[in-house]
């Protein structure tokens, strides 16, 4: 209380709670700005940034064929070999891979693996829910790589989102406009 | 005939009063929750119902069906009846609170109070100190240094908060010359007491926090010293009622407030129904308890007993001198 008193002048508005005041003015201000809340996974959910590194996916050529040449050099630079190929040759006589298997449990998303690609077909999409209750499941093989979503056209926003809780538990996006969620963090 | 009638009526209003007192924890926790929720700018319960709405419900049921736990070594009988001397005061105290005049019912003038006492204030007050049995026998009966610490805690601090609290409704009893609520409000049908007895507010509210043992006196409960004080050990159903006493606790702080000091049941500017003007000035300060407890932290101990023994005693002693003075 001393403390308060000398340091000055201050005395009046310590003696009518002037610092408890502007504590429930803030409060009360706080209660009606806007909720920082993501309802995920019920109603909302983000869409990540394009830039985002998430499930790696296999890219298709303009006919259909994998990108994939199968040089194996993903595999070299992958910090923790996570990433196995096997190369074969197709009819075409091209070298392509007959295996390539990644294990999610294992890679780090560091990205290098699409940085040194250099046929381009291999990259980290924008896909963060593969939790899995196997880690049998988290290996990935060829065919489902090239299964999963490619870059979405947008991200950096909340969608509207449903919940699926039925043989594989989903949360899908139903629109594809939402807001910023950085919008709600209140700056002073 | 008419007795029967005059007692079926007492009956009638004890039992809408208990459950009125019964199922107001509901809406209040969930107000609690959301209020907290987005004064941190979060949104609180939302999934159960309509934005959370049946939230306390489910919470309700959950604590009726979860294991009813005895410690080992608690002294069984005390440990049981600590929670019902908790909640039973907080109870018997609203029948001599008055929540209006008289509504007509049928042709019938049907009085909104259990009954009138010349001695409400008083009886209020000593009530009210029976509480404080449930508190120190719940924590001595649990036999736990957790439970006893914050029993030996809350007793200090109900005890020392009690004094002021008692001294501070002195000047409105001295304004109204009378302790009975209804003489009370009757007497603030144009002023109210908050105009004559700021001081008197003041003190009576804060030491109403305390009483309440709300935040920032909510010492009993100091979760990181303390566990959760005297009720450390309780789970299930008597955990329930300690939680409902101090519901009902904070609920009889924001009526008496209203009583002595605002006006009761008169209005201002607007002529609303007068129950009206109760319920909303009641709302009122129950949800000014709600937000001094997400705003303020909590005092030291030694700072909460130097506040009610060497700030809040010698204000209300004052303030009665300067009242009587005025008042000669």
């Amino acid at each position: 209380m001393s403390r308060v008193l000398d340091s000055g002048g201050k005395w009046i508005g310590w003696a009518y709670f002037a610092d408890l005041g502007s504590a429930l003015a803030l409060t009360f201000s706080y209660m009606f700005s806007r909720t920082v809340t993501m309802q995920y996974p019920d109603k909302e959910k983000w869409l990540p940034y394009q830039r985002y590194r998430g499930h790696h996916f296999l890219k298709r050529d303009a006919e259909g064929e994998i990108k994939c040449v199968a040089c194996e050099l993903c595999a070299r630079i992958c910090p923790c070999y996570c990433i196995e190929v096997v190369p074969y040759e197709d009819d075409k006589g091209n070298r392509r891979p007959a295996k390539f298997e990644i294990d999610m449990s294992r890679c780090l998303f560091c990205g290098l693996c699409e940085d040194a690609c250099p046929a381009d077909a291999i990259a980290l999409g924008q896909q963060y829910e593969f939790s899995s209750f196997s880690s049998d499941d988290l290996v990935v093989g060829r065919d489902d790589l090239l299964a999963k979503p490619g870059k979405a056209v947008s991200g950096g926003a909340v969608v509207a989102a449903q919940f699926q809780a039925g043989q594989d538990v989903r949360v899908e996006a139903t629109g594809t406009q939402g807001y910023n969620w950085w919008r709600n963090i209140r700056r002073r | 005939m008419e007795l029967l009638v005059a007692l079926g009526l007492i009956a009638l209003k004890v039992a809408i009063l208990i459950a009125a007192l019964l199922l107001l924890p509901l809406p209040l926790t969930w107000l609690e929750r959301k209020v907290a929720g987005h004064m941190q700018q979060r949104m609180g319960p939302m999934r159960v119902g309509w934005h959370g709405l049946l939230q306390p419900v489910a919470d309700g049921i959950k604590l009726l069906t979860k294991e009813d736990h005895i410690p080992a070594d608690a002294d069984r009988l005390l440990f049981k009846l600590a929670p019902v001397l908790a909640l039973a005061p907080p109870f018997v105290v609203f029948v001599a609170i008055p929540f209006g005049e008289s509504v007509s019912v049928l042709g019938n003038e049907i009085t909104l109070y259990a009954s009138n006492m010349n001695v409400a204030l008083l009886f209020i007050l000593a009530v009210i100190g029976i509480e404080v049995y449930g508190v120190i026998f719940g924590g001595w009966a649990a036999n736990s240094k957790y439970a006893v610490l914050g029993s030996l805690r809350t007793c200090a601090q109900m005890i020392s908060y009690e004094i002021p609290m008692g001294f501070a409704v002195i000047g409105v009893v001295m304004l109204a010359q009378s302790m009975s609520l209804l003489d009370i409000v009757r007497a603030q049908s144009d002023v109210w007491f908050i105009v004559y007895q700021p001081i008197g507010f003041f003190v009576f509210f804060i030491a109403g926090l305390a009483e309440a043992q709300r935040i920032p006196f909510d010492l009993s409960e100091a979760e990181g010293d303390l566990g959760a004080g005297f009720h450390t050990e309780y789970s299930g159903i008597r955990f329930a009622f300690f939680m409902v006493s101090e519901y009902a606790i904070m609920l009889l702080i924001s009526v008496l407030s209203v009583v002595l000091f605002f006006g009761g049941w008169n209005g201002v500017l607007i002529p609303l129904p007068p129950i009206l003007w109760f319920l909303i000035k009641v709302a009122f300060f129950i949800y000014l308890f709600i937000w001094f407890r997400f705003t303020f932290p909590r005092y030291r101990y030694d700072q909460l007993m130097a506040i009610g023994w060497k700030v809040l005693l010698p204000l209300s002693l004052a303030n009665i001198i300067v009242t009587g003075i005025a008042f000669l």
